[in-house]
């Protein structure tokens, strides 16, 4: 596993989000895919590292589990961060259909897929 | 901040947000529960095409239903960690298997783990067997498919599945199987039993005849 290096973070987790630790929506699933419409060099200057590795991290759609797991980030505050990059057009959350899971069909691919492994 | 943030938010909507992001792919999600040091990791690892990852949630003491809850910080919250892995099923879709917390405490928690899931793998260490017990409740209380999955530590068997079916008293649709969770085919099995039951349960609900 390769896993870029961060600086040592010496503020607490919930300075980062300035108290809050609610997202605006608090509805992104563990498994909600996380993907950047914007290449890193493009946000604002005054950007927190935080935000800049969020956005590096989902240049590929990225699982809001993975962008926590590898920001290290706790949940909580990788929510509230992606909500903020999400309302500044930084970054889109695609939440998924709410019935996949027992969708015919997507059951069907699934399994194809696992019996391929 | 607060308000200039939700007025942002408002403006951009969610429906407005660009539809570029459509090549995202679906994202199927299973949880593997059972109690402590049971192998949940072991068996996500064995076939995650990642190291199992760790991701933290903290938890403020409140909602442990513990008295003298502060602000959150650090030291007032509890960090429950969930090991989790990733299949890349192809470019249209990704199956994330979620290990749930192994202490029982933590069982709240399991339902931000089960949200949308297809259904759930209850490990068991037949030495142990009462340790299964929540996730066995916790799944049948939803009404999701799961598998129970007797780990085969040292690759030997001590149970019979029908000494565990019987001893768990699970749904006769629900499959009992030997796995050893090291092994990747096993795993695999274990998972295609699951799928296989979610289909089933799919397709007597949609009306629509299984292929």
């Amino acid at each position: 596993m390769t896993q870029s290096p961060h600086p040592p973070r010496i503020v607490r987790p919930y300075v980062l989000t300035q108290g809050r630790t609610k997202a605006p929506e608090s509805t992104y699933g563990l498994e909600a895919q996380v993907r950047a419409l914007v290449p890193p060099q493009q946000l604002d200057r005054a950007a927190t590292p935080e935000a800049r590795g969020i956005v590096e991290l989902c240049q590929r759609s990225t699982s809001v589990a993975e962008v926590a797991a590898r920001m290290t980030l706790p949940l909580g505050v990788t929510r509230v961060l992606v909500g903020d990059l999400v309302a500044v057009g930084a970054l889109a959350v695609d939440v998924g259909a709410p019935d996949a899971a027992t969708d015919v069909a997507l059951l069907e691919r699934l399994l194809d897929g696992i019996r391929a492994l | 901040m607060e308000s200039v943030l939700s007025d942002r938010l408002r403006q951009t909507g969610w429906g407005a947000a660009p539809r570029a992001v459509r090549q995202v792919p679906v994202a199927m999600k299973v949880v593997v529960a059972g109690g402590f040091a049971v192998g949940k990791t072991t068996f996500v690892g064995a076939i995650s095409e990642i190291d199992p990852l760790r991701t933290e949630a903290q938890i403020t003491v409140e909602s442990l239903g513990i008295d003298n809850a502060g602000p959150i910080n650090g030291k007032t919250g509890t960090t429950v960690a969930m090991d989790f892995g990733r299949i890349t099923i192809g470019p249209d879709m990704v199956l994330y298997l979620f290990g749930t917390p192994g202490q029982d405490r933590f069982w709240f928690m399991w339902d931000e783990l089960a949200r949308g899931s297809i259904g759930g793998v209850v490990l068991v260490d037949t030495r142990r067997l009462e340790d299964c017990f929540p996730a066995v409740d916790y799944f049948e209380a939803l009404d999701v498919p799961f598998v129970v999955a007797c780990n085969l530590f040292d690759g030997v068997a001590t149970h019979h599945p029908r000494e565990v079916r019987e001893a768990l008293r699970v749904p006769s649709n629900t499959p009992v199987v030997l796995c050893d969770a090291r092994r990747k085919s096993h795993v695999q099995e274990t998972l295609v039993l699951l799928v296989e039951g979610a289909l089933r349960k799919a397709t007597a609900a949609s009306g629509r005849s299984a292929r």
